[in-house]
């Protein structure tokens, strides 16, 4: 089923010629969804869309299946939204305002305090909540945005940054709650950041905007596939020629017919000419995993001889930051 | 529950919610109320409730007086003067209206907090028209305490029911056009700036200094023989044209030099003001409908 749907959705604000969005068409599925762009690449734009709060100038787009011209308060009703910036009032206690936000939602009384009360158990905020949310730390104003967008229990919740503005600690909790809320409380997530290591993370799938446009669509797993390049790191004695563990160990793999360079204080080593495909990785399963087996008992033989200590062997795979990189740049 | 278990915490995972969920008017109900009490610093901070609670009793206060000394002088009912107790405590009415509409604006557009309202169903006219509702609920709610006030200590006080009952209907009449017109300009006010300080003193100058400038210029007015003109001054203070209307439609006792004479020009005073408040208000509706696009 498909939770949000673009179709050739554009956005210019005023009479300039410079578009927000330029005839976006993307298609998201359940699960995380990431939305990853520089800054001004229109994932703000994008959902103040998607929330029937900003006319396209031209396209359409439904959520969770209506319509953004005809169907905003629908729309309302049921997405969670969790703005970047600061939105919370400081003279108010969180559990007094997530409990009003319930209720501006439309829940009833009674289910609008029993959802606030539990919603704030579930983000991690406990007697902080009959707190005024003024004294605030930023992690603990985060989960109270983040409560808000999920008291009323919506179908789809969007995220503007998270992370933005959390420590090392608060954001790795943020990250898990992000990943709980699409995998285990069963609700679609839309969330953006511009740090992409978070998004390869906690994403089951990656919408790449660069100027309003579309780069890549995919889900996360293709971008982090196994590139065949695999790394090696040993630890030993310098020869009795005064050569390093590492000098020497590149020299053996050479010697054995392997195509390896040093690369900081590991040697990584380039895949093998392919039994099958032409492009560096093999097509066939079975022939990459045989091969990456032969490469192994050559690397492990090769320290054996030399009286190296091996530290790791490892295949590297992609990043979502090479992959942004690249794209942008091309 | 076991009673021996009770410091356990069980987490119960997440729970969807499958109840009933309200429609456009109890959602505006609901919310129409949430501001109206806030105004007076409800579900806010300690703090938040000195200032409107202490304004309401300074307000009360000429009330208690009249009573008091009705009831222990045993002077005239004539005393109770519904229609132009407003203008005794405009000073306090118009800090109330400065020092409280930012709460239901500014603080809104301060915190960021608004964002949040224009992502949820109502969307952003209607919001902007229910924060403006609450204001007016809550000015109503400060204006006519004391006429109510008033009105039952006088009838404690021997009082007679079929004389002060009409007095008090055209002064409740004159105090909800008041609060219509008080809640329109501290709106307009506090919904242009993101400081408090800002707004209140901008509500301040238009109220206080609008009310004394309409007093001294009908006065000239009336000096000059140009009195049907200087009634149309009116327009230029909420107090002034409540007045006037209270005594062209209603025959109350007027507090100004130049109040018109017939209803007519009363109405049309009335009409020209209540297009005015909704000039304004549509302006308001425009402003948080671009709010709500940014």
């Amino acid at each position: 089923m498909s939770v949000i749907r673009t179709e050739s959705l554009t956005k210019r604000y005023g009479s300039t010629s410079v578009a927000a969005l330029d005839g976006l068409t993307i298609d998201v599925g359940p699960g995380v969804t990431g939305l990853v762009g520089a800054n001004g690449a229109g994932k703000s734009t994008l959902i103040k869309i998607l929330l029937g709060l900003l006319e396209p100038t031209a396209g359409d787009a439904q959520v969770l299946g209506h319509d953004i011209r005809s169907d905003g308060t629908a729309i309302r009703t049921v997405v969670g939204y969790m703005p970047e910036h600061d939105c919370l009032p400081p003279d108010m206690r969180a559990i007094d305002f997530v409990v009003h936000m319930a209720r501006v939602s439309g829940l009833p009384p009674a289910a609008a305090r029993e959802r606030a009360a539990d919603v704030l158990r579930h983000v991690g905020l406990a007697e902080e909540r009959y707190r005024l949310m003024g004294g605030y730390s930023t992690g603990m104003k985060q989960r109270a945005k983040l409560a808000q967008a999920l008291v009323h229990d919506p179908r789809l919740v969007m995220l503007d940054e998270p992370t933005n503005g959390l420590d090392p600690a608060a954001r790795e909790d943020m990250l898990a709650l992000v990943r709980r809320i699409g995998h285990d409380f069963g609700i679609p997530v839309l969330v953006t950041s511009h740090l992409l290591g978070e998004l390869e993370r906690i994403s089951d799938h990656v919408v790449v905007l660069d100027s309003g446009q579309l780069l890549r669509s995919e889900a996360t797993g293709s971008f982090l596939a196994d590139t065949g390049v695999v790394l090696v790191e040993v630890i030993g004695d310098r020869g009795p020629d005064g050569v390093d563990a590492q000098t020497r160990m590149g020299e053996a793999l050479a010697a054995r017919g392997v195509t390896c360079r040093p690369r900081g204080a590991l040697i990584e080593i380039q895949p093998a000419a392919p039994p099958g495909g032409s492009d560096g990785i093999p097509e066939d399963r079975e022939a990459a995993v045989l091969q990456l087996d032969t490469l192994r008992d050559l690397v492990r033989d090769a320290a054996a001889d030399l009286g190296l200590g091996l530290v790791r062997v490892q295949p590297q795979t992609g990043r979502l930051e090479d992959v942004f990189r690249e794209e942008v740049a091309g | 529950m076991a009673s021996e278990r009770t410091g356990v915490i069980h987490d119960i995972g997440y729970r969807t919610y499958t109840g009933p969920r309200e429609g456009r008017w109890a959602i505006v109900a609901a919310l129409l109320r949430h501001g109206a009490l806030s105004t007076f610093g409800f579900g806010r901070s300690g703090r938040a409730k000195v200032l409107p609670f202490g304004l309401l009793v300074v307000t009360l206060v000429p009330a208690i007086v009249f009573v008091g000394i009705l009831s222990f002088i045993g002077m005239d009912a004539e005393l109770l003067n519904y229609a132009g107790y407003q203008q005794v405590t405009s000073g306090f009415v118009s800090l109330f209206v400065a020092a409280q509409a930012p709460v239901l604006f500014t603080r809104d557009l301060r915190s960021g907090a608004i964002s949040l309202y224009l992502a949820r169903p109502l969307g952003a006219a209607t919001f902007a028209l229910v924060r403006w509702g609450s204001l007016v609920l809550a000015i109503l709610a400060f204006v006519v305490t004391p006429l109510l006030v008033m009105f039952f200590g006088g009838l404690g006080a021997g009082a007679s029911f079929p004389e002060e009952a009409p007095k008090l209907l055209v002064a409740l009449g004159g105090a909800v056009l008041l609060a219509v017109l008080l809640a329109t300009i501290g709106a307009t006010a506090a919904s242009l700036t993101m400081r408090r300080g800002l707004a209140i003193g901008g509500t301040i100058v238009v109220l206080i200094f609008g009310l004394g400038a309409t007093a001294i210029l009908q006065e000239i007015g009336r000096e000059q023989n140009q009195e049907a003109a200087a009634a149309w001054l009116s327009l230029f203070s909420p107090f002034v044209l409540v007045d006037a209307v209270q005594h062209g439609l209603g025959d109350a006792t007027s507090s100004f030099e130049t109040p018109p004479d017939d209803p007519a020009t009363a109405a049309l005073l009335l009409l020209s003001a209540l297009a005015l408040a909704a000039l304004a208000l549509l302006m308001l509706v425009r402003r948080y409908r671009r709010r709500g696009s940014r």
